[in-house]
């Protein structure tokens, strides 16, 4: 556990190392955000509620979803399958830790720096555009906190899960990309559910997507009543005890069949 | 004369290169396609509970967005190798030097040296999002649109092909690939496929008399679709596009060799 904890800092120290990188990825949300705001704007064009979801509520959305794209990795990430490719996976299966935690510390640190900066600073840099909300009450924080760590496990078990694949194809990234396009649909991080056709929303409910982004996004705006709540982050865990399980058994299967060239 | 032959002979061993994975590589195309596509098929689902956006359908959205998509990555394909994200390690590892002590003029070894192929797929993605437009809106075709339609695409492709040629050109000073270019390269594609009324005016400001981005796509869509201009500009803005593209890649090109001019190695 103590190594657990190194990881995280370490991985913390060096995403802070790169400020400038910081600022330019702050900009960048911040102009896709103002584009997709603008968006919803003329969507909604003066209609104050579109199946519940009122219109600050959609432009909190935009605040949202741009503020968790680093932390959640939404875009995804090959660093995992890349180390199989280069081999330098052979130096981290000899640490002294499970190869699933060691790379669960590594994006932990990663992830809390860009909690705070590219997520809180966002959210301010852009209520400065446009009203937003932010949770009524102390509960809704708490219920916040845990679905959103909730969403953060369930994404980087997904990545985890998809990079794995570079075990069995000599180029993986190819479905990879297609795959994250895949969960940045699905999950209503593109668009929130609410706002899509409801036979495709309902479709969506039946796959682990949203527990990884719309969950968290409703939990933000309260827009579930009180049982419902307990119920989604109760979903959001039931997968993220799936997608582990599944990832110990194929990461099992699949390090059998590593073959690290050269040396 | 001499340099074309180079030109298309360093193509050919791109193409060679990509071609000796068959199956992967067609596989790739496909999946690019696919890929591309989740950005509109998102966007018509949302069009499917809010019906329009701004006065404009699902066709006509179409229009816009496939003719950006269509034209990006053709341009992405041709303009590869000034790809800021592609051309900012030349300049950090020093390999740019290589180039220079070539005998064959550096912008030409520059467009040789890479062709990403698999963009094919992100333009076929474009072309049939295009052709759904086309048949979707229901557009009437005159002789002026059938002889404006492609020389408006070729304008949109030097006219961004401008873009990634002065992001490279920027690396030259900063070393690092400097992210705020992607904000204009790709976020100016985003922008572009939707229609430019509905920005907030300083945006839309920027966009008009900076960059004039606004004469590209939404002017020209204007004009092909029959829309009436709700911002007022001179009859004549739709046409405005190659002599935009013209300008801008001019001044690209001007820029770059300024760059190159004043190129120091990092001495790696």
């Amino acid at each position: 556990m103590p190594y657990f904890w190194t990881l995280v800092r370490t991985s913390a120290r060096q995403q802070m190392t790169y400020r400038m990188a910081m600022w330019a990825g702050l900009a960048t949300n911040l102009f896709f955000g103002l584009l997709r705001a603008a968006v919803l704007l003329a969507l909604y064009n003066g209609q104050p509620v579109v199946n519940g979801l009122t219109m600050d509520g959609a432009l909190t959305y935009v605040a949202f979803s741009q503020a968790l794209i680093a932390f959640l990795t939404v875009f995804g990430s090959f660093d995992i399958m890349r180390t199989v490719y280069d081999g330098s996976i052979s130096g981290d299966l000899l640490r002294p830790a499970n190869f699933f935690f060691y790379w669960m510390g590594r994006e932990a640190g990663r992830a809390v720096v860009n909690l705070f900066w590219r997520g809180l600073v966002f959210i301010g840099l852009f209520a400065l555009f446009y009203p937003i909300r932010t949770p009524a009450s102390f509960t809704q924080w708490l219920l916040l906190t845990l679905s959103l760590l909730l969403s953060w496990l369930l994404n980087f078990t997904w990545i985890f899960l998809t990079n794995l694949l570079a075990f069995w194809t000599p180029d993986a990234q190819g479905i990879l990309r297609w795959l994250f396009g895949l969960a940045q649909l699905l999950s209503g991080w593109m668009v929130p559910l609410r706002l899509m056709p409801d036979w495709f929303s309902r479709f969506c409910t039946f796959t682990p997507f949203p527990g990884m982004f719309n969950t968290s996004l409703e939990v933000y705006l309260g827009l579930l009543p009180g049982p419902a709540v307990w119920q989604a982050l109760g979903l959001q865990l039931a997968w993220l005890i799936l997608f582990v399980i599944l990832a110990q058994l194929i990461y099992r299967a699949g390090i059998r069949r590593l073959v690290i060239q050269g040396g | 004369m001499y340099t074309f032959s180079i030109y298309l002979r360093l193509l050919r061993a791109q193409l060679r290169s990509q071609f000796q994975y068959r199956a992967s590589f067609w596989l790739d195309v496909f999946t690019t396609a696919v890929f591309s596509g989740v950005y509109f098929l998102s966007f018509a689902l949302l069009l499917e509970r809010f019906g329009q956006i701004d006065g404009w359908r699902l066709g006509e959205i179409a229009f816009l967005a496939g003719m950006t998509e269509l034209t990006f990555a053709l341009m992405d394909l041709i303009f590869s190798g000034f790809d800021p994200d592609f051309f900012a390690p030349n300049v950090q590892m020093g390999r740019l030097d290589q180039i220079f002590l070539r005998p064959v003029s550096i912008t030409v070894q520059l467009l040789g040296s890479r062709l990403v192929l698999r963009r094919l797929g992100r333009a076929l993605e474009g072309l049939v999002i295009l052709l759904f437009g086309i048949f979707a809106s229901g557009m009437h075709w005159t002789l002026a649109k059938v002889l404006y339609l492609p020389i408006l695409m070729v304008s949109q492709i030097f006219c961004m092909g401008a873009l990634f040629i002065a992001g490279s050109t920027i690396t030259f000073w900063t070393v690092q690939r400097v992210e705020a270019v992607n904000i204009v390269t790709y976020g100016g594609v985003e922008m572009m496929s939707y229609p430019m009324s509905i920005y907030p005016a300083w945006i839309r400001r920027f966009f008009t008399y900076v960059l004039p981005f606004i004469f590209m796509n939404y002017y020209p869509a204007l004009f092909f679709l029959d829309k009436p201009d709700p911002l007022n500009m001179p009859a004549f803005a739709p046409f405005l596009a190659p002599f935009v593209a013209a300008i801008l890649f001019w001044l690209a090109l001007r820029f770059w060799r300024f760059g190159l001019n004043h190129y120091q190695s990092t001495g790696s």
